[in-house]
């Protein structure tokens, strides 16, 4: 058999089909993303609120507890159990394009892929809005609720305070202040596409009739 | 030019069961027939009487427990994963009674989805989605997803889809069984004039008594067995005696 006759399916058609399903069930992403940007917030809040408070003592390195860094994995890890469960779901809701699309040529590798490249961008998406959410409660937490707390002068003080830091926070560290958000995004892409592989490799795995047989 | 056989579909002591605790059910039980290249076939039989395990069988979308099916003269069981998903793709096109479209795809794009994976070069593979929908009457619902369209239009995507690719067989499987009666004599008779314009043959599994007038025959199958095989014609004489 030639190179000819073999069944394509290029890695560009494989994330536009990937985006579309995201794009087009976006109530499911969501829902499939939930725990992620939970998780990856939480996470995100707590090295932000670390970093915040060493620059306020003048240190270097990070303010965070040992046991706070715990909780977030622990966080994290019941997050991507939750991922495990919600891409099920959404595996056994697609029983029947799986086998539709193996009825039009797809192979194994390619719902494989399908499945895993979905679970890229739920990453990716979930990670950036739970890492910037988190960054952003921190700095808030930080800034802002010392302003409320306080009254005439010291509110003006305080204000000074809050802008030298912020200044020093994101001029003078700016990859500091960038590598948090980053951190959890990374994170996020990773977890999602661990809890992932399992589910994805049953969609790849069906047999066509069985695929199609499954009534929704 | 491309070698003709004259047989699109063999089947040679086709058999499927299914061993469910101490039961065996013999789906399908050591059927041999030979479907002829554009020909236009009706598989009728009862409920349960072995029409999708036959689809399955020759779609090549399971395996059989004893038997062989040829499509073009090639075993269909010497194939490997590559093979056979090539087969899938660019030899057979398959009609659902359900569609089965891509729900999140629009019509467009469920006809373009076959031809990916057979390789078609982009600008080629849109001008032929839009001349196969324009050909089944859906010129003008391009870029409608199967949600916002009635059963026979989904239905017509589907067979876009199933013959865009310029298939050897297109293998139905009740497609008209969850459609109103007029649709359904509406899907019946594309079928038949894609059967004649292009050649291809149609293996059609139902229990659709319309279907008899356009098929060239009709196999009837009960307890997984073919019962007889049967022209129109036959048909015909039977019924006025
Ligand atoms: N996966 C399976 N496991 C066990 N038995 C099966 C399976 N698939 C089919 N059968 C049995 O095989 C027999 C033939 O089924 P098949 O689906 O081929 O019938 P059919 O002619 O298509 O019926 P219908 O008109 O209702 O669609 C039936 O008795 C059915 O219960
Ligand atoms: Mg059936």
């Amino acid at each position: 058999m030639s190179r000819e006759e073999s069944v394509k399916f290029p890695v560009s058609e494989a994330f536009s089909f990937s985006l579309e399903s995201i794009k087009r069930r976006f109530g499911r992403a969501l829902v499939t993303m939930a725990s992620i940007i939970l998780g990856i917030s939480f996470l995100s809040f707590l090295l932000t609120t670390g970093r915040i408070m060493a620059v306020m003592r003048q240190q270097s390195g990070t303010a965070v507890q040992a046991y706070q860094i715990w909780m977030a994995i622990i966080a994290i890890l019941i997050c991507a159990v939750g991922i495990v469960n919600s891409m099920l779901m959404s595996v056994t809701e697609r029983y029947k394009e799986i086998g539709t699309i193996k009825c039009l040529g797809a192979r194994n590798r390619h719902v494989l892929e399908i499945f895993l490249i979905e679970a890229f961008f739920l990453g990716l998406i979930g990670g950036a809005i739970g890492a910037v959410s988190g960054w952003g409660i921190a700095a808030l937490w930080q800034y802002l609720l010392p302003l409320m707390m306080q009254q005439g002068s010291a509110q003006t003080e305080a204000l000074v305070i809050a802008a030298r830091l912020w200044l020093e926070f994101n001029v003078n560290e700016p990859l500091i202040f960038l590598s948090n958000p980053l951190i959890g995004i990374a994170l996020s892409v990773f977890i999602a596409l661990i809890s992932s592989i399992v589910p994805a490799y049953i969609a790849a795995k069906l047999s066509p009739t069985e695929a199609l047989r499954y009534e929704a | 030019m491309v070698m003709r056989y004259e047989y699109a579909v063999e089947t040679e002591d086709l058999a499927k069961y299914y061993i469910m605790g101490p039961v065996t059910v013999k789906a399908l039980d050591g059927v041999s027939v030979k479907i002829r290249r554009s020909e236009y076939l009706s598989l009728m039989g009862p409920s349960g009487s072995g029409k999708t395990t036959f689809f399955n069988m020759v779609g090549g979308l399971d395996r059989p427990t004893r038997g062989k099916v040829f499509i073009d003269e090639v075993d269909i069981a010497s194939l490997d994963a590559y093979e056979l998903a090539w087969l899938r793709a660019k030899k057979i096109g398959y009609v659902f009674q359900t569609f089965n479209l891509i729900p999140v795809l629009t019509a467009m794009e469920n006809v373009l989805l076959p031809m990916i994976f057979t390789g078609v070069e982009r600008d080629e593979r849109i001008r032929r989605a839009r001349e196969m929908l324009t050909r089944v009457g859906l010129g003008e619902r391009l870029d409608h997803k199967p949600g916002e369209l009635s059963g026979g239009q989904q239905q017509r995507v589907a067979i876009a889809r199933a013959l865009v690719n310029d298939p050897v067989i297109v293998l139905a499987d009740e497609p008209t069984g969850n459609l109103d009666l007029h649709t359904g004599l509406e899907i019946i008779n594309l079928l038949k004039t894609l059967n004649t314009e292009k050649k291809v043959t149609i293996i059609n599994a139902t229990h659709d008594l319309k279907m008899i007038d356009v098929s060239d025959r009709i196999f009837w199958l009960r307890d997984g067995k073919i019962e007889r095989i049967e022209t129109r014609a036959e048909v015909a004489v039977r019924e006025v005696e």
